[in-house]
């Protein structure tokens, strides 16, 4: 088990995989993040050198992952809704908001489009 | 019948509330149970466990539930379990025949041309060798024969006289192989390391260049000053690995004989060249160190002045690498910047391919060998700049000037490679002892070979056919002119009398 920023990983998982779990990272970053610091990307989390998970967590905690980016989406969703903008007000209606229809369809929209989002 | 309250009034009247009604107000026909139905608890309906949120527009037909049968999962095979069957080599078959008066390779057979169109047999101690060099493929047909045996063919017996004469003299001879699928170029190269190994040469080989360069394993920047090139240190710790264990009792003998300033306190001077290796084997983080300081090691006329004694003179080497063209273009690793690294950037695959390049002042092996690179029909990807340079590196061995208009030009809008086509612009040898490169095509088996190799299944059991000219001029046609892997399927196919 090896600790990167915190969380602990069992040495069998990848480490692309590994660095997704985290809320903000997808492949685009993950796989950035491994060329960074030369490991390859079938490395698994057991192979990586210590130095290397120092890097690694070094660079995820600069990084506006996990509860900081959850925030400043939600952040971002009060602040339209405060300024009264039409992209504020549907959010607060649970409707579309970039102009689809709504005779049909809005599932998504239904589910997602809440001042309060749940990420 | 006329109600007695208007229907304005009816509608006014306030519904009366259970308590006012009272038992009184029950419906008489039914005494013995109704109480106790009422008084039950009454249950809620069951909400579908998939209902989360508001529900549009669902279709109201009805969903038939299928029963879900226990699957029964057993346990998926332990890690490296199935790679391990994937790349399983079998060598003997106990149901087929033993050939009688089979002959084994040896530095007599391998150069009689009396042996011509026979299958040679590869002497079983050597078997262990060629199996840590990963001279058998797991798709070749091994598992159908009693032992392993090979066909002595035309382009074998060229090549084992290439071996006398290197043997000779110290000279270098480096080849490009190329070949339609089947063709045996990959065979060719185990008949040469067979060959190395009786005349006790050292064997040097990647047999599978891919695995150099589709990012499986661990990668570094060389240095501080050279940011653009990168070492495997897993990988070349797998080379050194492969290379002593099949190098054994040569590099036993030999002892270090140069200085090291890389390797300051691991190399001790009176070391065996296969404890050397052994260090990088145990720290990677040394292997490309190690893996230069053996290379220095064995390409070493004499030794330096501290260590004269010992010195004995170096075996020629033979250097092989089993489908070139993964190396000629840009590998799965990728550089800070994420840009793709170029597989001539990655230090191990730069030195196998610098040696294609004739030497400066002494040859590139100055001990003499041969270097067989081997391009693959099967897991082959496109390169188009690699086509060109093959095709302009027989060119030039045909004689065609590179300033006249027949020689292959790539096609200007096709991109081609620059690194590879500089690659393959080698210059001549200054050495006389050192040849240019050279490309060999290896074609189809004469019909006298394909009669010898036919014979050899009919002896071994698995064909049971009247082996005449004709018949085995049949197959050597249907076999697209005797490439030898259709040859085999041919051989190896079952028939069944009708």
């Amino acid at each position: 088990m090896v600790f990167i920023l915190g969380v602990n990983f069992p040495e069998r998982n990848l480490v692309k995989k590994s660095l997704e779990a985290f809320f903000g990272i997808g492949p685009f970053t993950s796989s950035r993040l491994l060329s960074r610091f030369h490991i390859h990307p079938t490395c698994k989390i057991g192979e990586l050198a210590n130095k290397q998970v120092l890097d690694l967590t070094a660079a995820l905690a600069d990084m506006k992952i996990e509860n900081d980016l959850r925030r400043q989406v939600l952040d971002d969703i009060k602040r339209l809704k405060e300024t009264g903008t039409y992209r504020g007000r549907r959010h607060a209606l649970g409707l579309p908001a970039r102009g689809q229809r709504t005779r049909t369809q809005t599932k998504t929209a239904v589910k997602l489009n809440r001042i309060d989002r749940r990420l | 019948m006329v109600s007695p309250f208007c229907w304005g009034c009816l509608s006014q009247l306030r519904p009366a509330t259970r308590a006012l009604t009272g038992p009184a107000a029950l419906p008489q026909a039914a005494l013995f149970h109704t109480s106790s139905v009422r008084n039950a608890i009454i249950k809620k309906k069951p909400i579908p466990h998939d209902s989360k949120g508001p529900r549009y527009r669902e279709g109201s037909s009805a969903r038939m539930k299928k029963k879900k049968k226990p699957v029964e999962r057993a346990r998926p095979p332990a890690v490296g379990e199935r790679k391990a069957l994937r790349k399983r080599i079998v060598l003997s078959n106990p149901n087929a025949l033993e050939v009688q008066d089979m002959q084994d390779l040896s530095a007599e057979t391998m150069v009689d041309a009396r042996l011509r169109g026979s299958v040679v047999g590869l002497p079983v101690p050597m078997l262990d060798q060629l199996r840590a060099v990963q001279a058998f493929k797991p798709k070749q047909g091994w598992s159908i024969f009693r032992r392993p045996g090979t066909l002595m063919r035309k382009e074998t017996l060229e090549m084992a006289r290439l071996f006398e004469k290197i043997g000779g003299d110290g000279q270098v001879y480096k080849k490009i192989l190329t070949g339609e699928r089947g063709s045996g170029k990959s065979v060719h190269l185990l008949q040469a390391m067979a060959m190395a190994f009786t005349k006790k040469w050292v064997v040097i080989t990647v047999p599978e260049p891919q695995e150099l360069v589709n990012a499986h394993t661990g990668y570094a920047p060389l240095s501080d000053d050279e940011p653009n090139l990168y070492i495997q240190n897993e990988a070349t710790a797998a080379l050194l690995s492969r290379t002593i264990t099949a190098n054994k009792d040569v590099l036993s003998q030999l002892h270090v004989s140069q200085e090291h300033p890389a390797l300051k306190k691991a190399v001790q001077p009176k070391m065996t060249l296969q404890d050397l290796a052994g260090v990088g084997i145990r720290d990677p983080a040394l292997a490309w160190p190690v893996f230069q300081a053996l290379w220095a090691e064995l390409t070493a006329t004499e030794a330096s002045p501290a260590a004269q004694q010992k010195f004995k003179a170096r075996p020629p080497l033979l250097v092989t690498v089993d489908g070139l063209a993964h190396w000629m273009k840009g590998s799965e690793y990728r550089n800070t910047e994420y840009k793709v690294i170029h597989a001539h950037d990655l230090v191990l695959v730069r030195h196998f391919l610098s040696l294609m390049h004739p030497g400066d002042k002494k040859p590139t092996l100055p001990n003499g060998g041969l270097l067989l690179y081997a391009t693959s029909a099967s897991n082959n990807p496109f390169v188009y700049g690699f086509d060109v340079a093959l095709d302009q590196l027989a060119a030039r061995q045909a004689g065609v000037s590179p300033s006249s208009p027949e020689f292959p030009q790539p096609d200007p809008w096709a991109n081609a490679d620059q690194r590879v086509l500089e690659l393959f612009r080698t210059g001549k040898p200054t050495s006389p002892n050192e040849r240019a490169l050279e490309i060999q095509n290896i074609g189809g088996v004469s019909r006298t070979e394909a009669r010898g190799f036919m014979e050899y299944f009919a002896r071994s059991g698995l064909l049971r056919e009247n082996i005449n000219d004709e018949w085995v001029s049949e197959k050597w046609t249907l076999a697209s002119g005797g490439v030898i892997g259709e040859l085999e399927k041919l051989g190896k196919r079952i028939r069944v009398a009708a």
